[in-house]
């Protein structure tokens, strides 16, 4: 439980830690969108490999990137098992008695699989090359120039910074009361369905619970401080563009452009 | 059968950045039928320690013997439900546990999780909540509207209806007023004398003073004393070196030892103090 990698700030010192927030998020946004363009292997491939360069100036291990990816692996296998049982297009590839596997049964899989992947990589680059608040600073200051249209560019920020903040504590929570409750017998892993849905029922019911305490708590702590959402704020950490970052944004840039090429001409 | 743990090791999140080494070789043994205290400063591995107790962590190296169970790392042990039984193990806050509409199904959780059929459960439950002061008036309300002390006593209740043979608790008195906290721990010497093991993290050097049979002293994950209650107050020095206040007497002790008076090392208790005191005023007139 405490090794999911997703969404923690990783302390090191490289080229894309030291970029603006807001270009990081700007570069993320045309990877994601690069990744939705249906340009096919040869699309993913490109992507593939900005990220791949991403990864190694970021200094982050291939290995902690991919771990972000192990909460996926049951998706991914129920995924396959579901295509395989219900798309028969393409050739078959493999036949068993009545039964045949098709070939788009594996390759939609593959799709969906790598589309994944490349998106977590990137939110993961993202996540763990950013501190929390310099995330939200991003988001705030990119959202300023909607707020003429009534998005409270603010608010949404401090929306996000919150629930970032508390990922860790909801898992660390998640954690104690799960062994709280096996010390009472629960077993998450073996039993009957009625047990199974106890048990899980047993785990949901104080996260629940606690969680709107605590949110309860941060909300009146907030305004004790004197909060207020509307209020025009100060900031000590102000943002500033490099030529880093518009590189790094051009090189984004080209991988969506590149990516648009390749799915039109397809 | 006594409790041995030996070199026992514990690194959180082995293999990741967040790597953290929180036990580093603990070599214990726990008497069976007493009262152990385990005590240290914030962040010195007691809650990581007593969590091997009943297995819910694994120990990365070392291993440890509990009720003829033996745990070692790595170990996917399918006997682990009946080794949690046998160990009951009370959480930091266990309030926040809670989860069922009433008390009574609240408390009859953990015995139907063991097998007990519903009418054994609410059997088990009847007996119980006087244990812990309260009484079936209770039974139908929902532990949520209950105090912060109501529930916790609720949640302790939730393990001591398994009737475990060795009862562990994590700082079980934390945060109650004095009155509900000694209730508590008058709770606990009644579970001793009918044969209990009790093991007690606790930041309450009174109550470890006043109740306990031997101290654990755990210091950045390693064991930096262990005795008895006994020899343990007669080294006021071992308190001091990790930042631990000790009880009213033993600061009163040394306070007089600090203006010259003569107090031996193994006088502890109020009226043996006062004796001392008494003797050498007389003298000095
Ligand atoms: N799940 C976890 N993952 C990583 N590190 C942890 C985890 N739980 C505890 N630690 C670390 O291990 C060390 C020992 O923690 P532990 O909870 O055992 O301390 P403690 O002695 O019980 O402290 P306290 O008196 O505050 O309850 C701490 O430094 C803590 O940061
Ligand atoms: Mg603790």
């Amino acid at each position: 439980m405490n090794n999911v990698a997703l969404g923690r700030y990783l302390p090191l010192d490289s080229t894309i830690h030291k970029m603006d927030p807001r270009a990081k998020i700007a570069m993320m946004f045309m990877i994601i969108v690069a990744v939705f363009i249906p340009a096919g292997f040869y699309g993913y491939a490109v992507i593939g490999l900005t990220i791949l360069l991403c990864l190694y100036l970021s200094k982050l291990k291939v290995g902690y990137a991919l771990r972000s990816m192990k909460p996926m692996i049951i998706m991914m296998v129920f995924l396959l098992i579901v295509n395989v049982l219900v798309l028969k297009t393409g050739y078959p590839l493999l036949t068993i008695g009545k039964f045949s596997i098709y070939s788009d049964a594996i390759f939609q899989t593959l799709y969906i699989v790598i589309r994944l992947m490349l998106m977590i990589i990137c939110t993961t680059i993202l996540t763990a090359t950013t501190k929390p608040l310099d995330l939200t600073l991003g988001i705030e200051k990119i959202l300023k120039p909607f707020e003429k249209i009534g998005i409270p560019g603010h608010i949404i920020a401090m929306m996000i910074s919150i629930a970032l903040r508390f990922i860790p504590t909801l898992i660390e929570e998640t954690q104690r009361i799960m062994n709280a409750q096996a010390s009472r017998g629960v077993d998450l892993e073996n039993g009957k369905l009625k047990e199974k849905i106890m048990a899980v029922l047993s785990l949901i019911v104080p996260l629940f619970i606690s969680s709107f305490e605590r949110a309860d708590q941060l909300a009146n702590a907030m305004e004790a401080r004197g909060y207020n959402p509307s209020h025009p704020r100060t900031r000590y950490k102000v943002l500033k563009m490099t030529t880093i970052d518009y590189l790094g944004m051009v090189v984004s840039a080209v991988c969506l452009i590149v990516c648009i090429v390749i799915g039109v001409v397809l | 059968m006594s409790i041995k743990v030996n070199k026992l090791e514990h690194i959180y999140s082995k293999g990741t950045p967040f790597e953290y080494k929180a036990l580093q070789g603990i070599d214990l043994e726990i008497r069976e039928g007493k009262v152990t205290a385990i005590i240290g400063e914030t962040g010195s591995g007691k809650s990581t320690l007593v969590q091997h107790l009943n297995g819910l962590l694994i120990p990365t190296a070392g291993e440890l013997e509990i009720c003829g169970f033996k745990i070692l790392p790595l170990l996917k042990n399918k006997d682990i439900k009946k080794l949690r039984k046998e160990v009951g193990l009370v959480f930091q806050f266990p309030e926040y546990q809670l989860f069922e509409e009433t008390i009574e199904r609240d408390i009859a959780f953990g015995p139907k999780n063991f097998g007990a059929t519903e009418e054994e459960a609410k059997e088990l439950v009847k007996k119980v909540l006087p244990l812990v002061g309260l009484d079936e008036s209770y039974l139908e309300r929902s532990p949520f509207e209950l105090s912060g002390g109501q529930k916790r006593r609720i949640a302790i209740a939730g393990i001591l209806v398994l009737d475990p043979k060795v009862l562990v608790l994590d700082e079980p008195a934390a945060g109650l007023d004095p009155k509900g906290a000694s209730d508590m721990m008058d709770l606990f010497i009644r579970l001793n004398k009918e044969g209990k093991t009790i093991i007690l993290v606790s930041h309450d050097m009174e109550h470890v003073m006043k109740y306990c049979d031997d101290v654990v002293v755990l210091d950045d994950g390693k064991v930096k004393h262990a005795s008895d209650v006994k020899t343990f107050f007669e080294h006021p020095e071992w308190m001091v070196q990790i930042g631990i206040n000790p009880p009213a007497i033993i600061r009163l002790k040394m306070m007089l030892q600090e203006k010259g008076w003569n107090i031996p090392a193994d006088c502890l208790d109020e009226d043996t103090l006062l004796e001392v005191i008494r003797k050498q005023v007389k003298n000095h007139e």
